[in-house]
């Protein structure tokens, strides 16, 4: 188990070293100049040029990169070049409030999810089951800055319930969940709406199993065979996909962030891309790139809890 | 003379009452918390550096933090008045300007100087030298050829070598871009990196807090100059999302955000429950440049019958009456003086009006009886380019002209017309004096690519060189307005851009906020600006 660990991280190692030299070269392509970005349109050529050269982008290309990478080597994500705001300080400031926010809506998915996807699984094809399928159907295909939308419009603008505006105090459990609240909840509901699909589907498969059927003969009452025979054996997809979904959430994260104005890792990546902030960018991606591995790691991993018969070689 | 005791009595005891009545209402009007959310349409600020900040969010940002030696009465920018300096005079020959300084006013605290520390001549020295360093500021072109003295701890002199109208040498000492006095002991001692996220000036407002992607927070400087500030805690956010701006509005979390320039947006939140907005200057004008190099736009007839296929008024109607107004001049008349009005450009017959018939007969003359047809790069941003060039795409459609448009991001707009990369060039912006307007847009130096200094001249015009170098160093300024205004027409003669329309902006606030003063013109910032008048009253 632990060689397993090592060896899938040393794995991941030149994966990450592709995407951050190309993310290193996408940013650099787009047109558009940092300098020009922050000090307007205003700025003379020569104001534009002092200001380049202040940032390092007159140094060559592959000076630049280099330097890059030596620095993340020794862990240093360096400096915002607009800024001048360490990117490491801004990360770890930001993390918590995109962590709590993903993980709620997770664990919003799952809670709402697998309960509401059994019985559309057992009463196939009943109103129980239509009502699931049109609801998660729903909830696929809007997207989630949407959906926060028009949650803001019920809870915040007419019911005056939550607030709109930014993420709270992280050091006010009050305030901090009152913030999270309507966000969590639109990205929740849409993790809902994969995670009932997937728990119909996988539970359905499971129970026209032979076993299942033999279980059933055996006289053992409904309850035990849904839950302990069928149920544990239809969580393994669940949890596998759940680790996709958990990346596909984070990209969703960042509208809901920016249409909440909340600090994560969304709306500094979102800023840093309008300000072509070229070391906060870099930064952010190579932050999200290792967040993706990490929960493909424990994605695996948790796969070992739940069915014994995966063993890591 | 008992009846003019009775009478003086009855006065007194009258206005007595009347000061009691205003005195209460006012005491009462005040809500208890004076807390200010101002919201901007921005990802993050830039700097907060007043000699580098350069948007509207990074102005609005440092306006409060800092001084001029003059400056611009807050929403009003016509004349100008004592800042940190509370006199000055000129030389006859109008070489060396003397400045008496204020006594008494504080640089905000910063570690080290708990209590902050007064400002002297030093400080405006070295802010002034530090303005005029490339490599430290902007705006260093503004003061070249200028030397600075502290003659003693409140006495400035400012040496110029060769005298400038009072219009544009106060400009470069009022509370706006260079002009703006930093601390020397606090830039000296921790570095102008630190600078960049920490300001210490002193004005009303002190830098408290700044979180990347989402606020910067200033207090109320207890001990500013002209009093304590009725707001106690100044909010800036950035929220680059329209409809969260919005719905902040609407729930009171923000008091006063950055409002879209459309006027149907502005109709629809102008409906809102106690939420007030008025559109104000300067403006941006958007004008609608040639590249005149470049077929088939180095044809004269060409550039004209596009004038005449264009009508301002349609595009003006289209944005919207309240917001959006012709004009013809990028300079802004009023209130810029030496700006070109619809009366001078009638009268030199430079107008143009609307004429379909005479835009395809030039067309014709020319040698495109069928028209033509050019791709044209506009930045994404839908009030200042796309939605006005669609109107005028739909225009020069009916001349036979297709023109094709390409949007951009607008970092890369920026970038992509400065390097020549469209035949036409839209561009929306604002500068504050004609002079400015003049050598940025027409001056041949400033041609883009091909010029010495390369600016935004994106019509590669060189007609004007003379009056725009015979106006700068005008002493009298009604023969600098003249000279200004033929610079104007004769760039429209030659047709090297049309001006399309100016558009206001708009900052909608909750009706509770009383800015303290009228909010008409406000170039330092082109928000509302927050003063130590400014106040939240109750509900």
């Amino acid at each position: 188990m632990f060689n397993y660990v090592v060896r899938r991280i040393l794995q991941s190692i030149p994966i990450l070293l592709v995407v951050l030299t190309l993310v290193f070269i996408v940013v650099r392509v787009l047109p558009g100049d940092p300098a020009v970005a922050a000090l307007g349109d205003y700025a003379s050529k020569e104001a534009v040029n002092a200001l380049r050269e202040k940032m390092g982008l007159n140094t060559p290309l592959w000076l630049q990169y280099l330097r890059f990478l030596g620095n993340l080597c020794q862990g240093k994500l360096g400096t915002s070049i607009i800024t001048g705001y360490p990117v490491g300080t801004q990360l770890l400031k930001v993390l918590p409030y995109t962590l709590e926010l993903t993980f709620s809506a997770i664990l919003l998915g799952f809670l709402f999810g697998i309960p509401l996807g059994i019985p559309a699984a057992v009463r196939r094809n009943s109103f129980i089951d239509y009502f699931n399928r049109i609801f998660s159907l729903t909830g696929l295909s809007i997207p989630a800055f949407y959906l926060g939308i028009l949650l803001m419009l019920l809870f915040s603008i007419q019911l005056r319930l939550f607030p709109v505006v930014g993420g709270g105090d992280l050091s006010s459990l009050s305030s901090n969940l009152r913030h999270l609240f309507l966000p969590a909840l639109s990205l929740g509901l849409i993790m809902t709406a994969y995670v009932t699909r997937m728990t119909r589907s996988s539970l359905l498969n499971i129970l026209r199993e032979d076993y299942i059927r033999t279980a059933r003969s055996k006289g053992i009452s409904e309850q035990v065979v849904l839950f302990k025979h069928a149920l544990r054996n239809a969580l393994i997809p669940i949890v596998a996909l759940g680790g996709v979904y958990a990346v596909v959430l984070i990209g969703s994260s960042v509208m809901t962030e920016i249409v909440f104005s909340r600090p994560g890792l969304g709306s500094l990546m979102v800023g840093a891309i309008k300000q072509r902030d070229y070391t906060t960018l870099q930064s952010v991606m190579v932050f999200y790139s290792v967040i993706v591995v990490i929960l493909n790691l424990m994605t695996d991993l948790v796969y070992g809890l739940i069915d014994p018969r995966i063993q890591y070689r | 003379m008992k009846k003019r005791i009775f009478l003086f009595l009855m006065i007194a005891i009258f206005m007595v009452g009347f000061i009691n009545v205003i005195g209460v209402g006012a005491a009462e009007k005040l809500a208890k918390e004076q807390v200010l959310n101002i919201a901007f349409d921005a990802g993050d600020v830039q700097t907060l550096d007043p000699h580098r900040a350069a948007t509207t969010v990074d102005r609005s940002t440092v306006d409060p933090i800092f001084n001029g030696l003059v400056r611009y009465p807050p929403g009003n920018q016509v004349k100008v008045e004592p800042d940190l300096a509370k006199s000055w005079k000129v030389s006859k020959e109008g070489k060396v300007w003397t400045f008496v300084l204020r006594k008494g006013v504080y640089f905000h605290p910063f570690p080290g100087y708990p209590n902050g520390y007064e400002l002297t001549s030093e400080d405006v020295v070295y802010s002034l030298k530090r303005a005029a360093d490339p490599k430290r500021s902007s705006y260093a072109g503004e003061y070249v050829g200028m030397d600075f003295e502290a003659v003693d701890p409140y006495t400035v002199k400012i040496t110029i070598e060769r005298p400038i109208s009072e219009t544009l040498f106060l400009a470069k000492v009022a509370n706006y871009a260079g002009g703006f006095i930093v601390s020397k002991k606090a830039i000296e001692e921790k570095g102008d990196e630190w600078a960049k996220t920490h300001p210490v000036g002193t004005g009303p407002f002190m830098f408290e807090s700044y979180e990347p992607r989402q606020k910067t927070a200033l207090v109320a400087n207890n001990k500013y100059f002209r009093g304590a500030p009725i707001i106690k805690q100044l909010v800036i956010r950035y929220m680059a999302s329209v409809s969260s701006r919005e719905f902040g509005l609407q729930t009171g979390e923000l008091q006063i955000i950055e409002g879209l320039k459309e006027e149907k947006w502005v109709e629809k939140v102008g409906a809102f429950q106690d939420v007030t907005i008025k559109g104000f200057g300067p403006c941006e004008t958007q004008m609608f440049y040639f590249n005149m190099t470049k077929k088939p736009f180095d044809d004269m007839k060409v550039r004209k019958a596009v004038s005449y296929a264009i009508s301002r008024e349609e595009v003006a109607a289209f944005m919207g009456k309240s917001l959006a107004a012709p004009i013809y001049s990028a300079a802004l008349a009023p209130p810029s003086p030496g700006a070109l009005t619809k009366e001078d450009a009638l009268k030199a017959g430079v107008v143009y009006e609307n004429n379909i018939a005479e835009a395809k007969k030039l067309l014709a003359e020319a040698g495109y009886p069928n028209g033509f047809k050019t791709e044209v790069i506009i930045s994404e941003m839908e009030s200042s380019y796309r939605k006005p060039m669609i109107a005028i795409q739909a225009q020069l459609k009916k001349v036979g002209i297709d023109m094709e448009l390409k949007v951009v991001d607008h970092s890369s707009f920026h970038s992509l017309v400065r390097q020549d990369a469209s035949p036409i060039v839209y561009y929306a912006a604002w500068r504050p004096n004609v002079d400015v307007f003049l050598t940025r847009f027409y001056y041949s130096e400033s041609a883009v690519v091909t010029g010495k200094k390369p600016d935004t001249n994106f019509s590669h015009y060189a007609g004007i060189d003379d009056l725009i170098e015979k106006a700068r160093w005008e002493l009298n300024s009604a023969k600098q307005n003249a000279l200004w205004k033929e610079a104007q027409i004769k760039v429209l003669r030659d047709v090297g851009a049309v001006p399309i329309i100016r558009l206001m902006y708009n900052f909608p606030m909750k009706s509770y906020v009383d800015l303290g003063h009228p909010l008409e013109w406000s170039w330092e910032t082109y928000s509302p600006q927050i003063t130590e008048k400014t106040r939240i009253l109750a509900k």
